[in-house]
């Protein structure tokens, strides 16, 4: 068993039509191949970079779980044959699930500091209001 | 053989280190200052201000990133590519 974070492509329009089920099928999926599942929720709803398979949006779902490594390819095959699977990433961790969701929060927090110790702001510039969401910007939505 | 003009070479010397030191720290790659230990392929927003307008990924020459950095920057924009957040190519 290895900690992995899966990423999940799914199709926008048939996660509007019923989010809730098609969540429960992917985490069925997930659960017939072995794995146990730490966290599994909806990351973002963007524009893609770049056209897959005809579709130019899509929901990305982030999840942590640990599964046996060689079930990992029959699980990308199984996902492979659902409709409603655009693509999908699972990369491997190199420490267990809470460390790395520790390591991965104060990443965030560096990366949002060295933000604003940057650019040094003007006396008459107004002061900033700090980011409510965890979640990284999703600049990128507007990209084609 | 007697020292000559040992106290105004220390003093310069120093005097370059100084200014040496102001431009490394400057220069330092921004992972390092930052003080973290891997790159979030999912920080669209980092790694899009780390390539090209084009989509191609900064030289470190031009970013400043540390060897090791940069390859681990390589990592997670290919991996951002793969999941669609960043083009192949082209804006």
């Amino acid at each position: 068993m290895y900690p992995y974070e899966g990423m999940f492509l799914l199709d926008s329009g048939a996660f509007a039509e019923d989010g809730e089920a098609l969540e429960k099928k992917l985490r069925g999926l997930l659960e017939k191949h072995g794995a146990e599942i730490t966290q599994l929720e909806q990351w973002d709803e963007r524009r893609l970079a770049y056209e897959i398979k005809g579709h130019k949006r899509g929901v990305y779902l982030l999840g942590y779980l640990r599964m046996p490594g060689q079930n990992v390819a029959e699980l990308r095959g199984d996902l492979a044959l659902q409709e409603w699977y655009i693509r999908g990433l699972f990369v491997r961790l190199d420490r267990d699930i809470p460390a790395f969701l520790e390591a991965n929060a104060k990443y965030y927090d560096r990366v949002r500091e060295d933000a604003t110790e940057r650019r040094p702001r003007r006396e008459d510039e107004a002061v900033p209001v700090p980011a409510t969401k965890d979640a990284p910007q999703t600049e990128a939505s507007d990209a084609p | 053989m007697p020292r000559r003009n040992s106290r105004s070479k220390s003093k310069s010397k120093s005097k370059s280190k100084s200014k040496f030191k102001r431009f490394s720290e400057k220069r330092r790659c921004r992972f390092t200052r930052m003080g973290v230990e891997f790159i979030d392929w999912k920080d669209v927003v980092t790694l899009q201000r780390l390539s090209t307008g084009q989509g191609k990924i900064l030289g470190r020459k031009r970013s400043g990133t540390s060897a090791s950095f940069q390859r681990k920057l390589s990592t997670a924009i290919k991996r951002a590519r793969f999941m669609a957040l960043l083009p192949y190519v082209g804006g």
